[in-house]
């Protein structure tokens, strides 16, 4: 079901972590609220559950205003971080616990629990207690809980980052197959980009309370509303080069070059991803510089280059033969170039 | 001592005050450990055992000795067993069901209110007005000079001070800042057991004889409620405490009441801190002497006034009271014994993370 935040503040004391939250959640979408710790999205999250009151502003689920609503009567469902299974439950009485609440008939509860079981693998456990279960069975438990009674929407918060590495990957792409199955509206809370880009059909990028951009994954990743967004979203980061922009010509301390805009500001940022990079000689690069560190990581070679006053990273081949200390060029293309306004943060077309 | 035999004498020290490894015990240690934990057991179950055969023993036996075992230092008997439950016959069991009723009663109702109590104390956020608590106590004063030296009707007070009470929350008491917090009320729980309980047994006494229930269950189980709930609260908030939030708002999201989760998810999971203190209230309230003396009389009477009745004009009747303090002990023992294997630890474990 369609959500949607109007004006949403929270504060704690005197401390504000929601400033102004405004959020319109499509009907079978897929949200992500991403940011770094502090940023205010678990917050956000627990005021939609119910489990947190709001300071100012309106949330409605399905076009119902539930502001002042209990939990129990938003008809959501949440995964928690810490998966927070009944441990003196089975994992049978823990599935079923939603609906054993609501005082369905046995029959039913015996059939669901065992349907929803199959769909998450966990057919040979319900007889057991989560204390005997590996980490991403209990995970399974969790969803599997969730999902037992049809919610209007689901809330995650952070459901993966309890598991290793290997697993989280394998889990990431169960979640989002269940998503797309089931079709209900999920709003999910992480901090780890990799996560917020391959779930999301759209993404909200928290900071400080603010949200400060809310769009596709790709246009999140392509098209940053501000430095913040740019700086958040890619690894490794996108290289900022700081200068004065006249007539869409970029002029910075290790070069100057062309940009596809037409605009002019004094102090203007220019930003490109070490992907959109390139090291050449040194007669050929839009900017200037020296070596400065050569990381092979495997597929792929990180050349950091000190440009100036800047460091900029060059996401280069693995066959890269460069020394530390060698003069060399950057080049890039320019429309691979972003332009924000120093003062502001803001883009500049 | 020649320099050569040093060593190995060393060696034999070294042995002997050192584990082999982290999880043994060294032999000098391990021998001090055991004759500690010996000598404690001594002192423990001496008293015990000294009842125990006390109870076979005839007067002369006792006047006598001390005697220490049974069919070599003197004869055992049944006088005093057939006294108590033949020749008193109903004024043995009378007082031990009494005791078992107040006792069982009065904790179950202690365990049940205290750690409702608890728990909205470790969950719930409480600002009580110091304003309004001072108003509150001013206007209670009013109302009884009123009655007791004006002479107005209790009834018309009672309605003045409850008008203006509430005319004061929705008026001025907005303006007062300072507020009683959770930790306050805890700790004005806690003070109530501060005291005493000779220094009230005096008003109770009065205020069950006004209300005629004197020498009743009623009045020992109020009575005994009321005295064990600050042990209660204040043991039980705890074990609330150490249970995470999560899972009570995992369940509140999956529809649950807050009293069902109450009592399908927080309950439970301090199941073994409850049977703890449960055992404790239980033998509080078992062994109670001093407010059932005040409170009961021929019908309502528990055990320890009967055992203390043994020593009566002629005298401490030490194999009557033996016999007594044997059967009061015996079912606390048993109880300890069936609920110790439900204070199970590591119930929490696979909650929440690995």
């Amino acid at each position: 079901m369609r959500i949607s935040l109007t004006d949403i503040h929270k504060s704690f004391g005197s401390v504000e972590v929601v400033k102004g939250l405004n959020l319109d959640v499509e009907d079978g979408e897929f949200l992500v609220l991403l940011g770094a710790s502090g940023s205010g999205k678990t917050t956000a999250l627990r005021m939609i559950a119910g489990l947190e009151t709001v300071s100012a502003g309106r949330i409605a689920i399905g076009g119902r205003d539930v502001t002042d609503v209990l939990p129990k009567y938003r008809d959501l469902a949440m995964v928690f971080q810490s998966y927070a299974l009944y441990p003196h439950k089975t994992v049978f009485a823990n599935i079923a616990y939603p609906l054993t609440v609501r005082k369905r008939p046995r029959g039913e509860i015996e059939a669901a629990v065992k349907d929803i079981a199959r769909q998450v693998q966990l057919d040979g456990l319900l007889e057991r207690y989560p204390r005997q279960l590996s980490g991403g069975q209990r995970q399974r438990v969790a969803l599997a809980r969730a999902i037992i009674r049809r919610p209007a929407a689901f809330l995650m918060d952070e459901p993966l980052s309890n598991l290793d590495a290997k697993l989280r990957g394998h889990m990431r792409a169960e979640l989002k197959h269940m998503q797309h199955e089931l079709g209900i509206t999920t709003i999910y809370v992480t901090h780890d980009q990799i996560e917020a880009m391959t779930l999301a059909h759209r993404v909200a990028l928290l900071e400080r309370g603010v949200l400060q951009q809310l769009d596709t994954p790709a246009n999140i990743y392509n098209r940053p509303a501000n430095l913040f967004v740019a700086g958040f979203i890619g690894s490794p980061p996108m290289n900022f080069l700081a200068g004065e922009l006249v007539n869409g010509q970029f002029v910075a301390g290790a070069g100057s070059f062309g940009t596809s805009s037409r605009a002019s500001r004094n102090a203007a940022v220019a930003g490109i991803r070490p992907e959109d990079c390139r090291v050449t000689a040194s007669n050929e690069g839009k900017i200037v510089g020296e070596v400065y560190a050569i990381e092979l990581i495997g597929d792929h070679t990180l050349v950091t280059c000190r440009c100036g006053a800047e460091m900029v990273t060059v996401k280069a081949d693995k066959e890269c033969d460069h020394r530390i200390g060698q003069a060399i060029g950057v080049s890039f293309q320019p429309k691979a170039i972003h332009l924000f306004d120093r003062g502001s943060g803001e883009r500049v077309e | 001592m020649t320099p050569d035999k040093q060593p190995w004498l060393r060696r034999l020290i070294v042995r002997l005050i050192e584990p082999p490894n982290l999880e043994t015990l060294a032999p000098l240690p391990r021998i001090a450990t055991y004759a500690a934990l010996i000598a404690w057991s001594l002192i423990v179950l001496m008293p015990l055992y000294w009842v125990v055969i006390t109870s076979f023993k005839v007067p002369v036996d006792v006047d006598t000795g001390p005697y220490y075992l049974p069919f070599i230092d003197f004869q055992p008997s049944l006088d005093a067993w057939h006294y108590i439950f033949v020749d008193l016959g109903n004024d043995t069991l009378r007082p031990y069901f009494n005791s078992v009723v107040v006792a069982l009663a009065s904790t179950t109702l202690a365990i049940l209110i205290g750690s409702l109590a608890a728990y909205a104390l470790v969950r719930i956020r409480f600002k009580v007005m110091l304003a309004s608590i001072l108003v509150f106590i001013g206007l209670l004063v009013c109302v009884i000079v009123a009655v007791a030296y004006v002479h107005l009707a209790w009834q018309l007070a009672v309605a003045v001070a409850g008008a203006l009470f509430l005319l004061f929350l929705g008026t001025l008491s907005r303006r007062f800042r300072a507020g009683v917090g959770n930790s306050d009320i805890e700790f004005w729980i806690i003070s109530n057991r501060i005291m005493p309980p000779v220094v009230a047994v005096l008003p109770i006494y009065i205020m069950f004889q006004q209300l005629h229930l004197l020498d009743t269950h009623v009045a020992l189980i109020a009575t005994y409620t009321a005295v064990n709930l600050p042990i209660v609260v204040w043991l039980t908030r705890d074990f609330f405490a150490g249970v995470p939030i999560d899972l009570e708002e995992s369940a509140e999201m999956d529809g649950a009441s807050k009293f069902r989760v109450f009592f399908t998810i927080a309950l439970p999971l301090v199941r073994s801190g409850l049977v703890a203190t449960f055992m404790l209230v239980l033998i509080l309230a078992w062994n109670e002497y001093l407010l059932a003396l005040f409170l009961s009389n021929a019908n309502a009477q528990t055990m320890p006034l009967l055992v203390s009745a043994q020593n009566g004009t002629r005298g401490p009747q030490w194999w009557y009271m033996s016999v007594l303090i044997v059967i009061m002990v015996a079912p606390v023992v048993v109880i300890a014994i069936f609920l110790q294997k439900h204070i199970a630890r590591g119930l929490l474990i696979g909650a929440v993370k690995g």
